[in-house]
């Protein structure tokens, strides 16, 4: 073997905000594996405090901009429980188009900007351009489309304010309705198409081991990206208010993101675990998708999370154009207000990379405390168990080159937002 | 023109959402044309295998909150001849910077990920970009404006020297002819907040809450006056103004303004 001290991934290139892989080897053997994420900590369970819920609203999708829109719909899934807000069900329906717009954005950026490239052996996707021209053209149109749906429900693509508590501040027309729907049934075709191409490709199997899932349970017999009891791949629920007991965080020094564990192991949450979990619920075009791809081997290998993104990548662009239909036959939607001014809520919706859990409590109109748990700083413990069992195969079976980039490949796969978990690849040999 | 013609480009994320460097992937129409008209030569974010060296412009996006940041962003400036903050965090400090100064630092960290941890590198206090290296130009926004950063790349890769736009949100909100939320006492602060978002969000009803960080003109005496006028108290006020300013809107408003 070479006689390398370290191997560092440093910077991990191709993910939100700014994180290490370090990988320690000792006698051929790994002897440690730190997912480390350096960007510095923000603090926003204590800038919270002190606030009204409506602040709280404009604060807390800064967190992270790939998914503002899952911060803000947790927030207000938490903070309506809190002050006893009840939405009805055409706003209800407008939270679904907004977040299935938010899937549709990041998704596509991660599935053809931030994975594929690894894949066929690119840098980056723009390198991709010349021999898969088309494929990056419609990708950036499926791109586009979800953050018009961004703007479109939240004010802005990045960081709107248009969501508050109790609905909406203003709607779309039913003619934009009618556009997006409209557009979503001419992406559709690229989205079917791109399982084809997840289909074609070769998925390493080195880092192959158990583990466990986890995601919201949506009510109704749909399939869906928000709920209030977590379902797990060992068949026990739990209600989101229990998510302290479930989800045990705790820190770590090479990292500024939490860490947690179920049932004192680590586990996975995304679109993988989603699609595992509650998969048999899809329909049309999306369980097509599902029943052509998923088999066995995505038990036990998170590379599968970019073909699980793209099956919901389908399922959102349905999702859109169903909701749609629905929004056009609906009552008018009001806004709901407040009936008390002290209470405590946990709000718990998918993000596109997981679960996102925003617990308030409030009162006489004020946050006293918050807790976030991002998915992050769910599966970076997951991460690593990968890494490990992936770097010990590649160490047994002498297959070095490159070794780097299948590390990053995995972490990169959970689509890890790192300016969320506020936390990336370093290896050592020792 | 090949590569090495072209002028270097180096982009880097430190403490914040990400959310202007995603802005800038975000601009569909525009990427292609971004990597065929310059060497960017580092954007992590984007792509593998960055070049560390000199650079005609470096884009920083974030601010330093660690240790290890505030060297990085000292190395950054050393390689780059023209060094642009870009986004509210690098500008102000952003909202992590709201309390920065009011010696609540080491408790608010403590509480959050407890006293027990020593971690890989050392937290700071949020702060701007400027407050440890000189900065040539600032791009404002929480996100960042599209025609604003494509307007400064133009202008900076042709050798033009960018102009400033030192508008409030309300010159915006004016143009884009809303009902001022202020006649209905709402409280909004547009008069006080940096231009540039084109008034988003009092385009959609809902009142300025400074996300781009304070126009320096602004006048903050009379502002907090009229708001108090509203009948809010003072304390609300101030929390809600200093959501996205950090030290520079308290100095601002200790000062009354320019």
């Amino acid at each position: 073997m070479p006689n390398k001290k370290n191997i560092t991934i440093e910077p991990l290139a191709r993910v939100e905000g700014h994180g290490g892989i370090k990988v320690e080897i000792k006698d051929n053997k790994i002897s440690n594996v730190e997912v480390r994420i350096l960007e510095g900590p923000r603090l926003f369970e204590e800038l919270v405090v002190g606030k009204t819920p409506q602040e709280d609203l404009s604060i807390v999708p800064r967190i992270c901009a790939i998914c503002n829109l899952s911060h803000k719909y947790a927030a207000l899934r938490g903070l309506e429980k809190a002050v006893g807000v009840n939405v009805d069900s055409t706003t209800h329906l407008y939270r679904e188009l907004m977040h299935h717009g938010e899937m549709v954005e990041s998704h596509s950026l991660h599935i053809y900007f931030l994975a594929l490239p690894d894949f066929l052996g690119y840098d980056n996707a723009v390198a991709m351009a010349d021999k898969y021209g088309d494929t990056v053209v419609k990708a950036l149109q499926v791109k586009k489309f979800g953050n018009k749906i961004m703007r479109m429900m939240g004010g802005r693509m990045i960081h709107g304010e248009n969501p508050i508590i109790g609905g909406f501040s203003k709607l779309p027309s039913k003619e934009t309705l009618t556009e997006i729907k409209e557009e979503a049934i001419e992406l559709l075709e690229f989205a079917i198409a791109t399982i084809d191409l997840l289909a074609g490709l070769e998925v390493p199997d080195h880092m192959e081991r158990d583990t466990q899932f986890l995601c919201c349970k949506p009510p109704g017999e749909e399939y869906g990206y928000y709920g209030d009891i977590f379902i797990a791949s060992d068949g026990e629920e739990y209600p989101v208010e229990n998510y302290k007991s479930v989800i045990k965080e705790r820190v770590v020094g090479h990292s500024f993101a939490k860490r947690s564990k179920y049932n004192d192991k680590p586990f996975t949450v995304g679109a993988l675990a989603r699609v595992l979990l509650i998969g048999e619920r899809l329909k049309g075009k999306a369980k097509e998708s599902y029943d052509k791809l998923v088999n066995e081997r995505w038990y036990r290998n998170p590379l599968f999370n970019n073909h699980a993104q793209a099956i919901e990548q389908v399922y959102s662009l349905e999702g859109i154009i169903e909701t749609v239909d629905k929004l056009l036959v609906s009552d008018d939607a009001a806004i709901a207000k407040p009936t008390q001014e002290s209470g405590v809520g946990t709000g718990a919706v998918e993000a596109p990379r997981g679960t996102l859990i925003h617990h308030y409590e409030v009162k006489d109109g004020k946050i006293t405390a918050a807790d976030f748990i991002t998915p992050t700083a769910m599966f970076l413990d997951d991460i690593e168990a990968f890494i490990r069992t992936g770097g010990e195969q590649l160490l047994a079976k002498n297959k070095l080159d490159n070794i780097e980039l299948q590390f990053e490949m995995i972490a990169r796969a959970y689509d890890p937002c790192i300016s969320c978990s506020a936390h990336l690849v370093e290896v050592v040999y020792k | 023109m090949t590569a090495a013609d072209k002028p270097k480009i180096g982009i880097y994320g430190f403490t914040g959402c990400a959310g202007d460097q995603l802005l800038i992937i975000h601009t569909e129409d525009e990427i292609l044309n971004l990597f065929g008209a310059t060497n960017i030569q580092s954007f992590v974010m984007a792509s593998s295998n960055p070049i560390e060296e000199d650079m005609d412009v470096a884009f920083v996006e974030g601010s330093v909150s660690t240790e290890e940041e505030k060297e990085h962003l000292h190395e950054i400036r050393k390689r780059a001849k023209i060094l642009v903050a870009m986004g509210n965090c690098a500008v102000n400090g952003g909202p992590q910077a709201m309390y920065t100064g009011d010696g609540g630092y080491d408790k608010r960290l403590k509480k959050v990920y407890g006293d027990s941890v020593k971690f890989v590198t050392k937290p700071l206090e949020a702060k701007p970009i400027d407050a440890f290296v000189d900065v040539d130009f600032y791009l404002p926004g929480c996100p960042i404006s599209q025609p604003q950063t494509f307007a400064l790349i133009s202008r900076l890769i042709h050798g033009v020297t960018p102009e400033p736009y030192p508008h409030p949100v309300c010159h915006e909100c004016k143009l884009n002819e809303n009902r001022c939320l202020l006649l209905d006492e709402k409280f909004c602060i547009g008069p006080l907040t940096l231009g540039g978002c084109g008034s988003a969000c009092p385009n959609h009803g809902v009142p300025c809450v400074g996300c781009w960080g304070p126009n320096e003109d602004g006048n903050f005496k009379h502002h907090i006056k009229l708001l108090e006028s509203f009948g809010m108290a003072r304390e609300d006020i101030m929390r809600r103004i200093r959501g996205f300013g950090g030290s520079k809107i308290v100095k601002l408003i200790e000062d009354g303004g320019k």
